[in-house]
């Protein structure tokens, strides 16, 4: 016997309970964790945390570009509306945007991988070769294509990421599955009389859900700066939805006079997608299945 | 002794199944037939190596394809050909009809669900029966199995468990369904000594109580003496023996079962050294000519590598592969 259970540490545990009891003695995963968690309060408690209004124009001669201020602490844009308003609201959209993005991706990834890696053979080869020139298309210019043929908004964004996020999961997952496909569970469930339908989503996916839950942490980072770069190139959400990439965008006219339009959401995306990494990295340490099997 | 107005469960005629490989096709079983009665316990005795385990996995159409493919025989089980049916009928036979143990109680869990949860899906697989009714049925199959505190060890997962405990909620989802057979694949062999008598006594005592027949694979001869009614022993990819158990152990009319029956150590006698078969096991691709023991055969005559010997009758059901009986039954 191998692994945990032979240390009194986690006799009488779950496979969960013994992770979690490792996150939480990781002082990096748990700052990760709480960053994640702050975010998603903030942009749920957006309206109570500020009186402000996040698309309306201030008073505009008046309001426009103040400096950060006990008022407005991240100061105001040009059109005098609160930065640090539209920074709440925009994690909003970013959190939203990412989630859904890397569910996508992960779900279709996941299954696609999974059915690959369990076939073999000539399915195997086929649904790869596809995933390998998928892959070969440069990301960025698909998505600018997609964006200026339809008219940008945000579910196109969601789907746009998530369709062309899912290759590197599948990779991944099929990897995964075809180290587990020869290991004796599998063989004894097919003994059982378990179809190949059964075996692929009740045996060979949640052995290997550890692996996915790190991987799509670790791909939020990673949208969320798509999705970003998408709307600093004024392709990502339309305005006046605040988002932190169009902010950035929007402040860059006025970098050297109002430096704090720019700055603040650009910090923020930077909090946020080490906030994720953090998270991820704890993750696949605590969860790391290669412990157990 | 049972054995004579039995009823054939099993019929396995001219099994042939092969394996590729990158020096050639490999033939692991090789025209290999016998037969298992309702309600008898079997023993399938050989070397690791010889084709037991692929000639289990093959009735039960389990061969990993591609390298394995199985080409030729037929596979008769309650009167059907198990080698025709489709991948879809064969599924409600595995499990339900018949059932499989395998060697390895850990790595043939599923490392992230409760043992409850696993025996509960065997069972699910098959009957239709709910959550709740399933649940207790799990623990009802938990508690035959003699698993102590079955309620608590329900939740409890393969890891958090000793090596005795895993086998035995094996042998729960393997019976869940009442399988007419149970081939179990050497069973007891990663156990503890203790731990192997108990799971043996267990298989015995269900394998009455169910009415099962049950087609034991072993490499050793001193676990089958206890327990079954006939044996037959594989080398090589072929049977070259079979008999009941009394005649095998008494009379043995293969040079290699003789061996493989001198090597058990006996309480009370003394030995300095073991005495073991020369050589090893011949690689398949390179088989010697006539006779697949000659090239170890202690009683090895001229016509052992001329030709290869066929099934000669030795005694009622006893059959034996080897040219000595040929040479006592032409004189």
């Amino acid at each position: 016997m191998r692994g945990i259970g032979q240390n009194g540490e986690s006799k009488g545990r779950g496979l969960w309970s013994a992770g979690w009891a490792r996150f939480r003695d990781n002082r990096l995963a748990m700052t990760g964790a709480v960053i994640v968690l702050l975010l998603y309060f903030v942009a749920i408690l957006a309206p109570i945390l500020t009186p402000y209004d996040p698309i309306e124009h201030g008073d505009i001669p008046r309001m426009r570009y103040m400096q950060p201020n006990p008022q407005h602490l991240f100061g105001t844009d040009k059109f005098g509306r609160d930065v640090f308003t539209r920074v709440l609201y925009g994690s909003r959209i970013s959190l939203t945007i990412s989630f859904l993005a890397v569910l996508i991706s992960v779900v279709f990834g996941s299954v696609v991988g999974a059915v690959a890696g369990y076939s073999g053979g000539f399915i195997d080869a086929v649904i790869m070769r596809i995933v390998d020139a998928l892959m070969a298309i440069p990301r960025l210019f698909l998505l600018l294509t997609c964006v200026a043929l339809f008219s940008g908004s945000i579910w196109l964004i969601v789907v746009l990421l998530g369709v062309t996020g899912w290759m590197a999961t599948a990779r991944l997952v099929r990897g995964q599955i075809l180290s587990l496909r020869g290991q004796d569970f599998v063989r004894a469930a097919e003994a059982l009389g378990a179809g190949r339908k059964r075996i692929v989503l009740k045996h060979l996916i949640p052995n290997t859900l550890t692996v996915i839950v790190v991987a799509a942490t670790l791909r939020i980072g990673g949208i969320i700066l798509a999705e970003a770069a998408l709307s600093f190139l004024g392709l990502g959400v339309p305005p006046p939805t605040p988002s932190w990439g169009q902010m950035v965008f929007e402040g860059r006219e006025a970098l050297l006079g109002a430096w704090w339009v720019s700055t603040f959401p650009g910090i923020i995306i930077a909090v946020t997608v080490i906030g994720y990494n953090l998270l991820g990295d704890g993750l696949r340490d605590a969860f790391d299945p290669r412990q157990y099997v | 002794m049972k054995g004579i107005n039995m009823e054939t469960l099993l019929r396995i005629e001219d099994l042939e199944t092969v394996f590729r490989s990158d020096d050639g096709e490999v033939k692991a079983v090789d025209g290999v037939s016998f037969e298992v009665g309702e309600g008898e316990m079997v023993g399938l005795v050989g070397e690791s190596g010889c084709g037991k385990s692929v000639t289990a996995l093959s009735i039960m159409r389990l061969i990993p394809d591609p390298p394995g493919r199985i080409t030729g025989g037929v596979v008769r089980f309650g009167g059907r050909d198990l080698l025709s049916l489709s991948e879809k009928e064969m599924r409600k036979v595995r499990g339900n009809e018949i059932s499989i143990v395998f060697q390895e109680p850990l790595s043939s869990l599923n490392p992230v669900f409760t043992c409850g949860e696993q025996v509960r899906e065997a069972i699910a697989l098959h009957q239709k029966l709910g959550r709740r009714a399933s649940k207790e049925k799990a623990i009802e199959m938990l508690r035959l199995v003699r698993m102590p505190d079955p309620e608590k060890r329900y939740k409890s997962y393969p890891h958090q468990m000793s090596g005795g405990m895993r086998q035995r909620v094996m042998i729960a989802m393997a019976l869940s369904c009442e399988p007419k057979l149970l081939i179990a694949d050497e069973p007891s062999t990663a156990l503890d000594v203790s731990v192997q008598a108990q799971i043996m006594e267990l298989m015995l005592s269900l394998r009455e109580s169910m009415e099962m027949a049950v087609l034991l694979i072993t490499h050793d001869l001193a676990v089958v003496a206890q327990m079954v009614d006939r044996v037959i022993v594989m080398y090589a990819g072929v049977v070259v023996e079979e008999a009941p158990l009394g005649s095998l152990f008494e009379r043995p009319a293969h040079p290699y079962t003789e061996g493989l029956l001198g090597s058990i150590p006996k309480l009370g006698s003394r030995v300095d050294r073991l005495p073991s078969i020369e050589g090893s096991v011949p690689d398949p691709l390179r088989l010697p000519p006539g006779c697949r023991f000659s090239d170890r055969c202690p009683k090895r005559f001229d016509r052992c590598t001329e030709a290869e010997p066929e099934m000669f009758t030795v005694s009622s059901g006893h059959r034996s592969r080897c040219w000595l009986l040929a040479e006592s039954e032409g004189s």
